[in-house]
């Protein structure tokens, strides 16, 4: 699928959420109903086939909501923008780290700031390592 | 091994529907149906575990749908390898024989 065309089906699916529900009933009931109907080849009977069917099929509401979920997910590999936003937030800690190093440390207003951009510089490396 | 409880590891799954799309379109059912058959019927997945997968592999532009009349004159959703698709069958091949043959060696040594 082309990034275009997942972009227009992510607002589409956003848009018209029944329609995506109902696209995914509808090919998740053709399904039953070819392995019922294969089932009534094998010689069982119309409810002993559906039943089979459904059987084999598993949970059909919950594989429905899951294929739902998915189709409405992000079309996008989030992980280069995550992965962007963990070195904007670098850059800026890093600049705060530069600006309070370079303040007069005599005064508390001073001491304050590099307290503050040592704890910045230090949430963002936990959370860098945690994301590893 | 167990027909019934044949378990598939993690993304074994994925490379099992690109193969069965590899020689053309197919519709999930017909995707199951030729798991089983290139399988020789020994993996048994639960059916409805396929369109989880197919939808993934969509959104990763592995797989694209069309909707289609099937052989039985029925409305049915048909699924086809895409090119990126092609490439990453090839890709999960090389890997699995890799995995299969060290997990051999492993069990087989002394």
């Amino acid at each position: 699928m082309s990034r275009v065309k997942a972009t227009v089906n992510f607002i589409h699916g956003w848009q018209h959420p029944d329609e995506i529900a109902d696209e995914v009933e509808a090919e998740l009931r053709f399904h039953v109903q070819m392995r019922t109907s294969a089932n009534i080849e094998k010689g069982m009977t119309p409810d002993q086939a559906q039943l089979a069917a459904r059987q084999s099929f598993g949970d059909f509401d919950r594989v429905k909501a899951s294929c739902c979920e998915i189709k409405r997910g992000f079309p996008f590999d989030l992980k280069p923008m995550r992965m962007g936003l963990y070195i904007a937030i670098a850059c800026l800690a890093g600049g705060v780290a530069l600006v309070a190093v370079n303040l007069p440390h005599h005064n508390p207003f001073g001491v304050l700031w590099q307290l503050i951009a040592i704890a910045v510089l230090m949430r963002a490396f936990l959370i860098g390592r945690r994301k590893q | 091994m167990s027909k019934a409880k044949a378990g598939l590891l993690q993304g074994t799954l994925d490379m099992l529907i690109l193969k069965a799309l590899f020689p053309g379109p197919l519709h999930g059912y017909g995707i199951g149906q030729r798991i089983a058959q290139i399988s020789g019927d020994e993996l048994k997945i639960e059916e409805g575990s396929l369109y989880p997968g197919l939808y993934r592999l969509e959104r990763r532009g592995w797989i694209e749908s069309e909707w289609d009349v099937s052989a039985n004159n029925q409305r049915a959703k048909f699924y086809k390898l895409t090119r990126a698709g092609r490439k990453q069958l090839i890709i999960e091949e090389r890997n699995w024989e890799r995995l299969a043959s060290a997990t051999m060696k492993a069990l087989r040594a002394n």
